[in-house]
C-alpha cells in the first residue's frame, strides 16, 4: 500500500510538473489609432473587413504584412509585441489618394497613432432626420482632391449601429445631376419598405462614393428612432 | 526456469541469424526512376495522363487533401455554381461578398513536372520525332492552359519557360526567384505557345474529345487573345483602371486591337478548317438538340476539348446532387436551383427585339393574375436553349414530367388566395398543394428546390447515373465550336462595329442553331446576352464579367437592383371548382432573399485574386496585386 501511494505521488508530480508552458508570452502592447484628415477621424465602412491598413516589421524573414481592420469610425487597434513598425494603407483601399506613405511607429507598451490620409471628399454639417417615413438629409460635400468626381450619393438606414452599403435596410442612390459638390439636401421616402417603417430603432448615414474608389466616404452614424 | 532461458536464447539466436537475409533490400515497385519511364512509350503516355488528371483534380502544393477548383465544372464542388447570378443552393447562405481567391490556381509543380516530361521526351530514343511531336504539343498545351487559368485570376505571373530548375543545399536561391511577368507578357506567352504547338499536333478529332489536338490549341489561343483584348480595352475605360506600376496587372489600351485581330484569326481558322460543326441533329426539337450538343458525348460534333468521365472509376456526382426530388435515385437531390435572373435572359422566340432577354409577363397574384392553360407554355415560347439548360415546371426529364408547384391558387370571396404547404402535400380532395420537388418557402429545408427551376445541363439521363455508387459519366466541355463563333463575332464587332458582316454571320450561326431569330445589327449587349445564355454553367459568365469590367456595375449589392438580387418564379395551380380558371396556372416572381439575404456585391478588389503571403515570403520579387 505504501509502495502504491509512492507510485501515485510520483505520477502526480510528473503530471503537475509537465504542465509548464514552452510558448512565447502573448503580446501585451496595444497599438491604437485613427485614420484622420486634418485631425478629424474619417467615417468609413466597418463591416466585411473592407478597410484595412497594413503593419510591417522589418528584420524578420517574413515580408508579409499584418492586416489591421479599420472600424466604421476610422479607428483601429492591434495587440502586438514591442518593436518598430511601419504603418501603410492598403493598395487602392479606402476613399483617399493612394499615396501609401509610411508612418513609422515605435511601440512600447501602448501607443496611439494618427494615420493622415487625403480623402477625395469630406462630408461636413451632416443633418439627418425622420419625418414619418421620409428620411430628410442635408449636408455639404467638400472637394479635397481636385480631379475627383462624385460617382453617387447613397442614403442609408439600418436597424443597428452598423450602417454601410452592405449593412442596411434602406439604400437609396442618387447620381448624375442630382449630386454635386457643395450644399445638398436629399430625401428618401421608404413608406413602401415595411421593415424600415416598423423598425423599433433606426440609424442613418450618408455616403458619398467617389468614382473609381473602392470605398465610400460616410457621415457619422446618427440614431433617428 | 533454466530450460525457459534456454528456449528464449535459442529463439533469439534463430531470429538474429534469420534477420541477416537481405529481404528488406528490395527495389521499390511503386516508384520508377525517370530514366526508366522514358524508355517505355506506355509509361510516357501515363505521365501525360497524370497531367490531364491534375487539370481537374490537382492537389494544392504541400497538401494531401486540398484540391484546386479550376472554376465551375460538373465534376467539381457544386457550390461553385452558386456564387454568381445563375443558381443558388437549397439552404440558407448569408454570403455577402465574392471570394476573390476562390478560383485562383498557383501550381508551379505541374509546370516543373511538364518541363521534366518535355526534357525526358526530348532525350528518349524509343519514340520517333513524329511520334513525339503530338505528345510535346499536348504537354505544352496543358501548361498553357494552366498559365491561362492562373492569369485570369491573378494577372501576370512568373514565366519559367522550359527550364527545369535544380537546387542543391547551399545554392543561391535568388536565381530561382523569378519576378512576375506583365499581364500582357503572360497572355502573349500563352498565345505564342498555342500558335507554335498547333503545328505539332494532330488535326483529327480525339475520343470523347478528352485529349487535346490542334484545334484545342487554336481555341485556347483565341480565348486568351480575346481575354487580353477586352482587358486592354475595358480596364482602361474605368474611372481608375486596375493596374500595378509594373503592369503585372493592367494591359495598355493600345494593344487591344492587335489582340482582337489574333482572336479573330484563330477562331476563324477553327471555324473554317476544323472537323467540328455546330451540332444540329434535331432541327424539330431545338431544346433537345442543344442539350445533346453540350451534355451528350456520343456522336458529338461540337465539343473540341473536355474533361471526360468513364464508369467505373472516373465518374462524378453532379447528377446525384441535382436530380429533382421526384426522380432522385439516392439520398441527395435538388442541390442547385436555377435563378429567374438567368431564365428570363432567354429571349422569346417571337420577339421584336431579338438578342436581349425579357421578363415574364405574369400579372400580380394578389391583384389580377394572368392565367395560363399549361404550366410550361411560358417557357416553351422562349429561346429553345432554355429547355436544354434548365428544367422548368412541366418539362420532361427522360420520359418523366417534372412538376415544380409552389402551391394552389384558391378563390375565396371573389379574391385569389395562395395556399402553400410542405413539400408533397395534398388537400382534403387529394389535389396537390406543393410538389415534392418544391419550390418551398423554407430557408433551412434541404433537398428541395427553391426557385421553381432545376438544372438540366450536364444532368445525366443514363439509368443509375444518379446513384452515389455509380455516378455520372457526363463530360465537362472546356471548348466547343460555338465559342469559336462567338469569339469571332465579338472580335469582329470590336474591330469593325455592329454592322460588320463577319460579326453578324458568326453570331447568327450560333443563333440559327439555337432556334432564335437572326440579328441584323449587333450591339455589345447582344454579345453579353448571347454568351450568357449559350454558355450558362460552363465557367464563362464570371470571367466574362471580369474581363469586360462589368462585374462591379452589375452586381452592386443593392437590394433594389434586380440583377444583383436573386429571384425565382413560382408556379401555382388554380384549384377553384366552378371557376372558368380552374386547372389553369398562375405565376409569381419570388425574391430569394429569404434564403440568400444579401445581393451579389462585387467590389473593385475582387477583380484579381490575392497573392498568398507564403508565396510572397518565398519569393520577395513578387509584387502584390491591387487592393492587397
Amino acid at each position: 500500500m505504501k509502495k502504491y501511494s509512492i507510485y501515485c505521488l510520483l505520477i502526480f508530480v510528473t503530471l503537475v510538473s509537465s504542465c509548464g508552458k514552452d510558448n512565447y508570452e502573448e503580446p501585451t502592447s496595444t497599438l491604437t489609432g485613427r485614420i484622420v484628415y486634418q485631425g478629424e477621424p474619417l467615417q468609413l465602412k466597418g463591416s466585411n473587413q473592407s478597410v484595412r491598413i497594413q503593419l510591417f516589421q522589418e528584420g524578420y524573414d517574413f515580408r508579409s504584412p499584418l492586416d489591421v481592420f479599420v472600424g466604421q469610425d476610422g479607428s483601429f487597434s492591434a495587440k502586438l509585441f514591442d518593436g518598430h513598425y511601419k504603418l501603410v494603407t492598403r493598395d487602392g483601399n479606402g476613399p483617399w489618394l493612394n499615396t501609401r506613405d509610411t508612418t513609422e511607429v515605435e511601440l512600447r507598451g501602448s501607443t496611439s497613432v494618427d494615420l493622415e490620409v487625403t480623402p477625395y471628399f469630406t462630408i461636413s454639417n451632416p443633418s439627418i432626420s425622420l419625418n414619418g417615413s421620409v428620411m430628410n438629409t442635408s449636408f455639404t460635400i467638400n472637394q479635397i482632391v481636385d480631379a475627383s468626381q462624385i460617382d453617387r450619393v447613397i442614403l442609408l438606414l439600418n436597424t443597428t449601429t452598423f450602417v454601410d452599403e452592405v449593412s442596411n435596410i434602406v439604400r437609396s442612390e442618387f447620381s448624375g445631376d442630382d449630386v454635386r459638390v457643395g450644399e445638398m439636401a436629399l430625401d428618401v421616402d421608404f413608406s413602401d419598405n415595411a421593415k424600415a417603417v416598423n423598425a423599433k430603432a433606426l440609424f442613418g448615414r450618408i455616403c458619398v462614393w467617389p468614382s473609381g474608389s473602392d470605398q465610400g466616404i460616410f457621415s457619422e452614424v446618427v440614431r433617428l428612432k | 526456469m533454466n530450460r525457459k532461458t534456454f528456449y528464449i536464447a535459442a529463439l533469439t539466436c534463430t531470429l538474429l541469424v534469420n534477420g541477416c537475409s537481405n529481404f528488406l533490400e528490395q527495389k521499390p515497385d511503386t516508384i520508377l526512376p525517370g530514366d526508366e519511364v522514358y524508355e517505355d512509350p506506355n509509361l510516357i503516355k501515363s505521365v501525360l495522363a497524370n497531367f490531364y488528371e491534375r487539370l481537374s483534380r490537382g492537389l494544392k502544393p504541400n497538401t494531401t487533401d486540398q484540391y484546386y477548383d479550376w472554376g465551375q465544372r460538373a465534376g467539381g464542388d457544386l457550390y461553385n455554381y452558386t456564387t454568381i447570378d445563375e443558381a443558388i443552393k437549397y439552404d440558407f447562405d448569408q454570403v455577402n461578398s465574392f471570394d476573390r481567391n476562390r478560383w485562383r490556381v498557383y501550381d508551379y509543380e505541374i509546370v516543373r513536372n511538364i518541363n521534366q516530361f518535355l526534357q525526358g521526351l526530348n532525350e528518349t530514343t524509343v519514340l520517333s520525332e513524329t511520334e513525339k511531336a503530338p505528345l510535346i504539343g499536348e504537354a505544352r498545351l496543358i501548361r498553357a492552359w494552366y498559365y491561362f487559368n492562373m492569369c485570369r485570376s491573378l494577372g501576370g505571373m512568373p514565366l519559367v519557360g522550359d527550364e527545369v530548375f535544380d537546387y542543391q543545399p547551399g545554392d543561391d536561391v535568388s536565381a530561382l526567384q523569378i519576378p512576375r511577368a506583365t499581364e500582357a507578357e503572360t497572355y502573349d506567352y500563352i498565345i505564342n505557345e498555342c500558335h507554335t504547338i498547333a503545328g505539332l499536333m494532330s488535326d483529327q478529332r480525339t475520343t470523347n474529345s478528352a485529349r487535346a489536338n490542334k484545334w484545342t490549341a487554336k481555341m485556347l489561343e483565341a480565348r486568351a487573345a480575346l481575354y487580353a483584348a477586352s482587358l486592354a480595352k475595358y480596364n482602361s475605360q474605368m474611372a481608375s483602371p486596375i493596374q500595378t506600376t509594373g503592369r503585372e496587372v493592367g494591359i495598355e489600351a493600345s494593344q487591344s486591337n492587335s489582340y482582337y485581330q489574333q482572336a479573330l484569326d484563330a477562331a476563324t481558322e477553327v471555324i473554317e478548317q476544323s472537323p467540328y460543326v455546330l451540332q444540329d441533329k434535331h432541327p424539330d426539337d431545338k431544346a433537345r438538340n442543344f442539350y445533346e450538343a453540350v451534355s451528350i458525348k456520343d456522336g458529338n460534333t461540337e465539343v473540341i476539348w473536355a474533361r471526360d468521365y468513364i464508369f467505373p472509376g472516373q465518374t462524378h456526382g453532379f447528377t446525384t446532387g441535382n436530380l429533382p426530388a421526384s426522380l432522385a435515385q439516392d439520398a441527395n437531390t435538388s442541390y442547385l436551383s436555377v435563378l429567374l435572373n438567368l431564365v428570363e435572359e432567354f429571349e422569346p422566340i417571337n420577339t421584336e427585339t431579338p438578342g436581349v432577354g425579357s421578363k415574364f409577363d405574369v400579372g400580380a397574384l394578389n391583384g389580377t393574375p394572368k392565367f395560363f392553360e399549361t404550366v410550361n407554355e411560358l417557357f416553351q415560347q422562349r429561346d429553345p436553349r432554355l429547355g436544354g439548360t434548365v428544367i422548368f415546371p412541366g418539362a420532361l426529364f427522360g420520359s418523366s414530367e417534372v412538376i415544380y408547384q409552389a402551391g394552389q391558387l384558391n378563390l375565396e370571396n371573389g379574391q385569389w388566395v395562395k395556399r402553400e404547404g410542405a413539400a408533397n402535400s395534398h388537400d382534403a380532395q387529394g389535389n396537390l398543394i406543393t410538389s415534392v420537388n418544391g419550390p418551398v418557402f423554407n430557408s433551412a429545408l434541404r433537398l428541395v428546390n427553391k426557385t421553381g427551376f432545376g438544372i438540366r445541363k450536364f444532368l445525366d439521363e443514363t439509368p443509375g447515373a444518379g446513384t452515389i455508387g455509380r455516378g455520372s459519366e457526363v463530360w465537362e466541355p472546356r471548348f466547343r465550336i460555338a465559342e469559336a463563333y462567338l469569339i469571332a463575332a465579338e472580335a469582329a464587332f470590336e474591330l469593325n462595329g455592329g454592322s460588320n458582316a463577319v460579326a453578324l454571320a458568326n453570331i447568327n450561326a450560333v443563333r440559327a442553331r439555337a432556334g432564335v431569330q437572326p440579328l441584323t445589327m449587333l450591339t455589345f449587349e447582344n454579345i453579353v446576352h448571347e454568351r450568357r445564355v449559350e454558355f450558362a454553367f460552363e465557367d464563362h459568365r464570371y470571367w466574362d464579367m471580369l474581363r469586360w469590367r462589368r462585374a462591379h456595375l452589375t452586381w452592386t449589392g443593392e437590394q433594389r437592383n434586380e440583377k444583383a438580387g436573386r429571384r425565382g418564379l413560382w408556379a401555382y395551380r388554380v384549384v377553384a371548382p366552378g371557376s372558368s380558371e380552374n386547372g389553369k396556372w398562375a405565376f409569381e416572381e419570388k425574391n430569394m432573399n429569404f434564403i440568400y439575404p444579401n445581393p451579389l456585391y462585387f467590389e473593385l478588389r475582387h477583380y484579381y485574386s490575392e497573392l498568398d503571403n507564403s508565396w510572397l515570403n518565398n519569393n520577395p520579387k513578387l509584387v502584390r496585386n491591387p487592393y492587397q
